[in-house]
């Protein structure tokens, strides 16, 4: 039993660290990444090769991945989505194509990785950090397992405070509920549009960094299995709302480990994904989501 | 192993409308302008290769290509077909089903392709064979080991299914007195799926184990933290991991994390470099394979010694089959004396009926698809090894 709930927790907290960054986009200036999966591998695939030539401490490589994330994600902002923004005739359609326009990035993105890796796994086994194995008896715990259960907290935690007590996150939300209002009122919708983006795609890469540590190695395609789990909890939680990322994504966690448990395992995304149905039924905007206001 | 593309209900779509473009292409057969119906060879005999260069099981696309080219280099070299060449036309179906299908049907509808290499995923492969069946286009696939691939004469598969030689496993676990296992297999690929849920079964009741759990993962599935801690729990004397490549390493992994020591094995997956990433962890990890670059057969020999020299490295399974199929397509080209397609189908036929000696050892068909004697290959903590039966 408490095994089991060591490994809800890191699993919830495996889909916290790849959900926060593609949260704050969504709940904020209201771009849904699809590319995100693709940062997310990309800079771990990009700390790989780096590792690869140097023995590098964890430290240095999370920081690799953070700033190849944060840099990937700015150029994605930059090229992709702020020209689909400005060119775009409505808003609706402009959210349309930035889901295709993710979309495109996503593959370009994982044709290279595939190219270079053959999609042979890659990790950072040439990496100075060693995975350590703690037997309490009752459980077992790794190194590992300590840093990304931390993290998740320590990110979410961090990232809550900044969009509710400091003045820009106070401006990102204000761009949330109406972006028009926030630009009359002298909110720099471009510059923080871009930091945003800077901060998701760094967080993407801190997550990708983090989880190929954790599981020895990642695929080029394993963004995109992630990417319909921090959706999920993303929804199930509330869009635009951290601590409703982190309960969406402990809930599947705890669902999904229960499942794994008690039955042969097969029925783990039916199991999970229905009663997030069911849940959505009943209450639609996710848990902690904000009632929208239409005026007319 | 099969491979699935997640844009089936696309590879269906693609498929109606292939057949139907087949079934018109097919009313008119080769023609006398053609090169298939010109008595003897050609000069050239034009062969599509249908691989996955790009994509998620580009591993198996590119590796394929190199063998095909070394048999290719080797078929002309000697002058195998006399002064006719054989000329390979590599065509990307990146990893879609769709794509292959529609690639097949280019084949079929121009004259000059005698025979198709087919691509290594069951869904691609299921798109491909009833056009093709139907079109009298003879294919040789490698791996696409699901139902539907082998659908009449014309199609052909040089990979023996694992369930013929996965007895090996069983003759392993009996030599290390294994009296329980546990087995986690992907429950979304349908190779993976028999073996889990019949082929290993099967075995325990042959070689006298208790298969005490079995559980599927999602096709999908990247963390294996609950499924290793319960097996690790349950402490059988040995595991089936039945997963995709990118699956191997990690669930290795997390099982030695977990405190398992006993006996892991799994399939021709853990090859082609897919426990590198899992280094010393996963060293004892062993799999019945197809093929082993380390086998003493001197015709698995022969291939090694000429790979290594092209390409400088060791070949893997995906190179020896290619190499394999693209040889099987010569020998039933110069069997048929003929670049007709109707010649070569009943060319290939007679060299399936005899069998022959390939990068895999000694071949032998049932009906169209190939059986093998197979290897036990396992993973020292750097390389593979070649794992005799018996050992400690």
């Amino acid at each position: 039993m408490a095994q089991d709930v060591i490994n809800a927790a890191t699993l919830g907290s495996l889909y916290l660290l790849f959900a926060l960054g593609m949260s704050l986009a969504w709940g904020t200036i209201g771009i849904l990444n699809f590319a995100h999966g693709s940062i997310f591998m990309f800079s771990a695939f990009v700390c790989h090769l780096i590792v690869r030539e140097a023995a590098l401490p964890m430290p240095v490589a999370v920081l690799i991945g953070l700033v190849v994330g944060a840099v990937i994600s700015v150029l994605v902002q930059v090229l992709a989505f702020e020209p689909i923004q400005r060119r775009a005739a409505d808003h609706r359609r402009a959210e349309l194509q930035i889901l295709v326009g993710g979309i495109g990035m996503a593959g370009v993105l994982l044709a290279i990785a595939q190219r270079v890796t053959k999609s042979v796994p890659f990790g950072f086994s040439e990496s100075t950090f060693r995975v350590h194995v703690y037997d309490l008896g009752f459980v077992r715990l790794s190194n590992v397992q300590i840093v990304i259960v931390v993290a998740a907290c320590l990110l979410a935690g961090l990232a809550g405070w900044w969009l509710r007590s400091s003045r820009s996150g106070l401006a990102l939300r204000a761009i949330g509920v109406d972006p028009e209002v926030a630009t009359m009122m002298g909110v720099d919708r471009r510059k923080l549009a871009v930091a945003i983006m800077a901060a998701s795609g760094g967080l993407a890469g801190v997550a990708g960094v983090l989880l190929t540590y954790y599981l020895g190695s990642i695929a080029a395609e394993s963004g995109d299995a992630f990417l319909l789990k921090a959706f999920a909890a993303i929804v199930l939680g509330g869009v635009g709302s951290v601590g409703g990322a982190a309960v969406g994504a402990a809930i599947l966690a705890v669902v999904e480990t229960i499942v794994l448990v008690q039955t042969s395992g097969t029925w783990v995304d039916a199991v999970s994904f229905g009663l997030i149905f069911l849940m959505l039924l009943v209450r639609p905007r996710g848990i902690f989501g904000r009632k929208e206001v239409r005026r007319t | 192993m099969s491979m699935h593309s997640r844009t089936w209900y696309g590879g269906i779509a693609a498929v109606g409308a292939s057949v139907l473009i087949a079934g018109l292409t097919a009313c008119g057969g080769p023609t006398s302008t053609d090169a298939g119906s010109v008595k003897g060879l050609p000069s050239t005999v034009k062969i599509m290769s249908i691989k996955e260069m790009s994509g998620a099981v580009a591993f198996a696309g590119t590796n394929a290509t190199k063998g095909i080219d070394l048999a290719v280099e080797q078929i002309n070299q000697q002058k195998f077909l006399g002064d006719s060449k054989l000329e390979i036309d590599l065509k990307d179906s990146a990893a879609s089903a769709q794509q292959a299908a529609s690639l097949a049907t280019q084949a079929i509808s121009d004259k000059s392709y005698a025979a198709i290499l087919g691509p290594a995923s069951s869904a691609q492969a299921t798109a491909i064979s009833p056009i093709a069946q139907k079109s009298g286009l003879p294919v040789v696939y490698t791996q696409a080991g699901s139902d539907g691939v082998l659908v009449g004469n014309y199609t052909y598969r040089v990979t023996a299914p694992a369930e013929s030689y996965y007895q090996l496993a069983g003759q392993y676990l009996k030599s290390k007195h294994v009296k329980t296992a546990a087995v986690l297999f992907n429950s979304g690929n349908p190779t993976l799926t028999q073996l889990g849920q019949k082929t290993v079964p099967a075995l325990a009741d042959k070689y006298g184990f208790k298969v005490r759990s079995s559980d599927g993962v999602q096709v999908t599935a990247q963390d294996f933290t609950s499924n290793a801690s319960k097996i690790a729990q349950a402490k059988p004397d040995a595991v089936f991991l039945l997963l995709t490549g990118p699956q191997d390493p990690v669930a290795v992994t997390q099982l030695r994390q977990d405190g398992y020591r006993g006996e892991i094995v799994g399939m021709t997956s853990m090859g082609a470099g897919n426990l590198k990433t899992a280094g010393k962890t996963a060293a004892g990890v062993v799999w019945p394979s197809n093929f082993s670059a380390l086998d003493t057969n001197e015709s698995t020999k022969k291939f090694v010694e000429a790979y290594k020299a092209k390409y400088g490295e060791v070949p893997n399974n995906y190179a020896a089959e290619a190499y394999d199929a693209a040889w099987f397509l010569a020998r039933g080209i110069k069997e048929a004396g003929s670049a007709s397609r109707t010649e070569i189908q009943k060319g290939l036929a007679k060299v399936a009926a005899s069998g022959f000696e390939g990068a895999q050892g000694a071949m032998t068909f049932d009906g169209t698809d190939v059986r093998v004697t197979g290897v036990l290959a396992g993973w020292d903590g750097t390389n593979e090894t070649l794992v005799p039966l018996g050992s400690s």
